[in-house]
């Protein structure tokens, strides 16, 4: 079992980094009449499912279904309306329905998910979880509780770390927890993650031991490399065949795109750094409209190597 | 229908129907058979046999009773007249401007009689002939080639030239006419003893009985020597692998076992024409008769003024006058074409009035369009787009298209800012194309507008010159404007099966291609000096293949693993637990069969092994050449 699994905090007690949202989570918990959103910032956290303390929830991600995810949830929630259990006392108690990931639910869905939540509420609580709420319909927004969960701190991801390496018996060497975390960019799975790969790869830690880096992300860093050395239709061509490499193995283009660009803003003169934004923002939005993402990956690239050409010919001739 | 008694007993004294020779019957009276079902209320007969209303002639009509009521009787009558009014429009079709009535359409009328009337090239008809006799003067008895196989474009004269030939040597021409098809649901529906022979079956049996005929032949005229040609001109369309493989293998049979002249007439499917069913045809059959030994003569299109010589002869026969212009549009437009050729004559020739207009809008397209049309007969020699009222639809390749976007010609001048266009400025002015609008090349091409936008794609940075950054992006950037109209909004797209907003789908759709390809014309403003260019298939195909292959493989594993990872995210799966499951070990305790950690180099055998799968594979060898 993978630390991140073990770790996972069981109930709203143990939760050590959110423990304010927790505890307010927890009177919640006990008044038991609202619908919830849980909307947990930038990162993905460890509180997604601590607050589940009842034994009848039933978790799912209807954006995996593609196009049709407004059937599963209409369908998922009448069937579970369906069929209240009743609890010990005799009275009849809520079913609850986690939905994980609900900004990536295409626009029918969410207004199909507004109806059937507002029908079947008496029965049925829910529970959506989401990384911006933006994506998610003011509609379905204003029928929920809104929590925002930040990302964690790094000297939060830190007392995890080592609250874990405690626990595992393992001796931390002075920073290296705090090395972590900082890789980790406040992303507390990513730290756990690789903590343990660390773990796996050498112990007793050296001092100045280091994570490896993520594959995928290493190479939107060669891209990156790539892009900036040389602009010409034939590098382009080179960088699409790696674009589709990364694709095939299911990295999301948003992901990609997201890293692609700081990647370039790292070596990027500060005077382009507006302009690159903003395109990476447009292409970003086609890439949502479009249906094939690496036509606007490939013209986001283009923009770039067409404005850093230019850039390059005014600097230095 | 519920209400009237749907029965009308049509008794006819010759009841040729009810006979047992219903295999007979199923081939001999095609015209009645196929319309039967515009009535179906009148075709059901009470005992079962089938009774087709006829055409015809008063007398037929006097041996006809009807026992049903007033109405239905009336009906039928109504329908009696209908037709006869339906035959003689049809036969208004054969009269030829108020000169002369004649019944039957020009290109039987005018058909070779002589080898001198062929409109085919000399050389060819010789050839032909040649082999013929040689055949003819053969000895019988020895196997194999005697086959010929004639390949060419629809109305290239094909089977005409063949008949004449056979006239001139005085030879009969055994043909496999085609039989008219019991369709499958005529079938079911009749369901009347009409046994069912599919097509291929029917053609099986044809050729069955030609190589028994072909062996007894000799012995039964004896020395005499048998001048009997066999014209196969009319292979049955098979699908699938199946029933091609029947269909080669009694080709194949014939070809190496018939001791009779045999001549297979094949016609030339234009690429983008034949859609995936009818693709086999020509090609395959083509190389698998020759691979049987079969000798092959390839027909060219009829030169222009070979047609026009004829179309000029049959003019003069008919005492019409057309004017030589419009003789010669018909012959250009025809594209090589005869047959079509003097039938587009015929129709003109039916009403004078129309001459004039079709002259006009010949007349007006030039000076409207300006030079556009008149380039539009660009360097590749076939003059065959002019915009004219006659003339068969003209169809481009695919790949003929896509070359002619992708290579971007464009005239070579500069100074053609007409005055009544808007300025424009300086970067954005191009020079004007050496080819058709985009959009009529598009049509013509009709492929779909996904494939055209994925192979302008894959294969535009080719064609862009090396410094040309710029351009790259511009081309891109509409590419990806094209990709969003494809998709459509989020909401159009579910709606799209609801037929009311089909049309404005398919709306989309041409707009699309035509910012996509008008997207590649303007914004490679700097073309790569031309070369040799392969066009490659889309390598998006694959990947989009291979991405949702491991994507439910992927998601499959999350379910049926764990409940721990079921509640993951699929994002943080592919992005987080899967690049680190290469350290930590498998996720799952589940044993797996190939590790599926991302690296950089897995990644290529990955896509090497769904290449080979891939859907379009073999258009990689299509190349164009420069032109």
């Amino acid at each position: 079992m993978l630390w991140v699994d073990k770790y996972r905090p069981k109930t709203l007690d143990k939760v050590t980094v959110h423990d304010q949202v927790a505890q307010n989570l927890r009177k919640l918990v006990k008044m038991e009449n609202k619908t919830w959103k849980i909307d947990t910032g930038t990162r993905t956290l460890e509180l997604e499912l601590v607050m589940l303390s009842s034994a009848h929830h039933v978790e799912m991600n209807p954006s995996d279904a593609g196009f049709q995810d407004r059937y599963v949830v209409q369908e998922v929630i009448k069937e579970m309306a369906k069929n209240r259990p009743i609890d010990a006392k005799g009275k009849r108690a809520f079913k609850v329905l986690v939905l994980n990931e609900v900004d990536k639910l295409s626009r029918e869905a969410q207004h199909s998910l507004r109806r059937t939540m507002e029908k079947y509420s008496a029965s049925c609580r829910l529970i959506l979880c989401c990384n911006s709420s933006s994506k998610v319909t003011e509609a379905v927004r204003s029928r929920c509780l809104n929590v925002r969960v930040n990302a964690p701190s790094e000297d939060q991801i830190v007392q995890v770390l080592e609250f874990i390496g405690k626990k595992e018996n393992l001796v931390l060497p002075a920073g290296f927890a705090a090395r972590i975390a900082t890789q980790s960019n406040r992303n507390l799975r990513r730290a756990i993650l690789f903590f343990e790969t660390c773990k796996v790869q050498q112990y007793p830690f050296t001092s100045n031991q280091v994570a490896p880096p993520l594959d995928w992300e290493q190479y939107v860093c060669e891209i990156a490399a790539d892009i900036m050395k040389e602009q010409s239709p034939k590098r382009l061509y080179a960088v699409r065949q790696k674009f589709y490499e990364l694709l095939v193995n299911c990295i999301p283009p948003q992901s990609i795109l997201k890293k692609l660009l700081a990647e370039l803003l790292k070596k990027l003169d500060s005077d382009l750094k507006h302009e690159i934004c903003h395109w990476a923002a447009h292409y970003e939005h086609k890439m949502r409209l479009g249906s094939k993402a690496i036509f606007h990956l490939e013209a986001f690239v283009a923009k770039f190597m067409s404005i850093y050409k230019e850039f390059l010919v005014s600097t230095f001739g | 229908m519920g209400k009237r008694p749907p029965v009308v007993l049509l008794s006819s004294s010759s009841d040729e129907d009810d006979g047992g020779d219903r295999r007979a019957a199923s081939r001999g009276p095609s015209a009645r058979r196929a319309r039967a079902p515009a009535v179906p209320a009148l075709a059901h007969a009470p005992s079962g046999s089938r009774k087709k209303p006829r055409r015809g002639s008063s007398a037929e009509r006097g041996r006809r009773r009807a026992t049903g009521p007033a109405p239905s009787g009336y009906l039928k009558t109504e329908f009696d007249m209908l037709s006869e009014d339906f035959s003689e429009c049809l036969n208004d079709l054969g009269m030829p401007g108020s000169i002369r009535q004649t019944k039957e359409l020009w290109v039987d009328k005018y058909k070779p009689l002589s080898l001198a009337d062929l409109a085919v090239h000399k050389k060819k008809v010789e050839d032909v002939k040649k082999w013929l006799e040689e055949k003819l003067k053969a000895p019988k008895g020895t196997f194999g080639g005697w086959t010929l196989v004639l390949t060419g474009q629809a109305g290239v004269g094909k089977s005409a030239t063949v008949k004449a030939i056979a006239a001139e040597l005085r030879v009969e021409i055994c043909e496999w006419t085609t039989p008219v098809p019991t369709l499958w649901t005529e079938h079911m529906h009749a369901n009347s003893g009409l046994r069912y022979v599919s097509k291929l079956e029917e053609f099986e049996n044809f050729i069955e009985k030609i190589r028994k005929y072909s062996l007894l032949s000799p012995s039964s005229i004896g020395s005499q020597r048998n001048l009997t040609i066999i014209l196969i001109d009319d292979i049955p369309v098979t699908s699938g692998k199946a029933s091609f493989a029947r269909l080669g293998k009694c080709l194949t049979d014939l070809v190496q076992s018939t001791q009779l002249p045999t001549v297979i007439s094949l016609t030339q499917y234009h690429k983008s024409e034949s859609n995936d069913t009818t693709l086999w045809n020509s090609e395959e059959l083509e190389s698998l008769l020759q691979g049987a030994g079969a000798h092959k003569i390839a027909f060219n299109p009829v030169t222009i003024n070979s047609i026009k010589k004829n179309l000029i002869k049959i003019c003069k026969q008919e005492g019409s006058d057309l004017t030589e212009e419009l003789v010669h549009q018909i012959a250009t437009s025809s594209g090589g074409d005869i047959r079509h050729a003097i039938m587009s004559l015929q129709y003109y020739c039916l009403d004078p009035r129309r001459l004039n207009s079709a002259l006009a809008t010949t007349a007006i397209l030039p000076g409207l369009k300006g030079h556009d049309i008149v380039r539009g007969q660009d360097s590749d020699g076939r003059s065959s787009v002019i915009a004219s009222p006659c003339g068969r639809d003209e169809t481009l390749t695919l790949f003929h298209a896509l070359g002619k976007f992708l290579h971007n010609k464009r005239e070579p001048y500069g100074d053609v800012v007409e005055v009544d266009s808007f300025p424009v400025k300086e970067k954005l002015r191009r020079n004007p194309l050496k080819m058709d609008v985009p959009e009529k090349i598009l049509s013509q091409a009709h492929g779909k507008v996904r494939t055209v936008a994925d192979f302008l794609y894959e294969n535009v940075l080719d064609f862009i010159d090396d410094d040309a950054i710029d351009d790259a992006w511009t081309v891109v950037s509409y590419l990806s404007e094209a990709d969003c109209l494809l998709a459509g909004s989020p909401i159009a797209s579910a709606h799209c099966m609801v037929n009311e907003s089909y049309e404005s789908e398919s709306m989309t759709q041409l707009i699309a291609a035509s910012v996509a390809a008008r997207g590649v014309l303007f914004g490679n403003a700097h073309v790569s000096s031309s070369r040799w260019h392969t066009i490659r298939s889309p390598g998006v195909w694959q990947i989009d293949w291979s991405f949702r292959f491991r994507k439910d493989q992927i998601l499959r594993e999350r379910y049926d693993c764990s409940c721990t990872s079921g509640s993951r995210n699929f994002c943080d799966i592919v992005t987080e637990f899967k690049p680190f499951e290469r350290w930590i070990g498998p996720l799952n305790d589940m044993p797996r069969s190939n590790s599926l950690h991302h690296k950089v180099e897995d990644g290529s055998i990955l896509i090497d092994r769904f290449g080979t799968e891939g859907s379009s594979s073999e258009e990689d060898e299509d190349a164009i050449e420069d032109w």
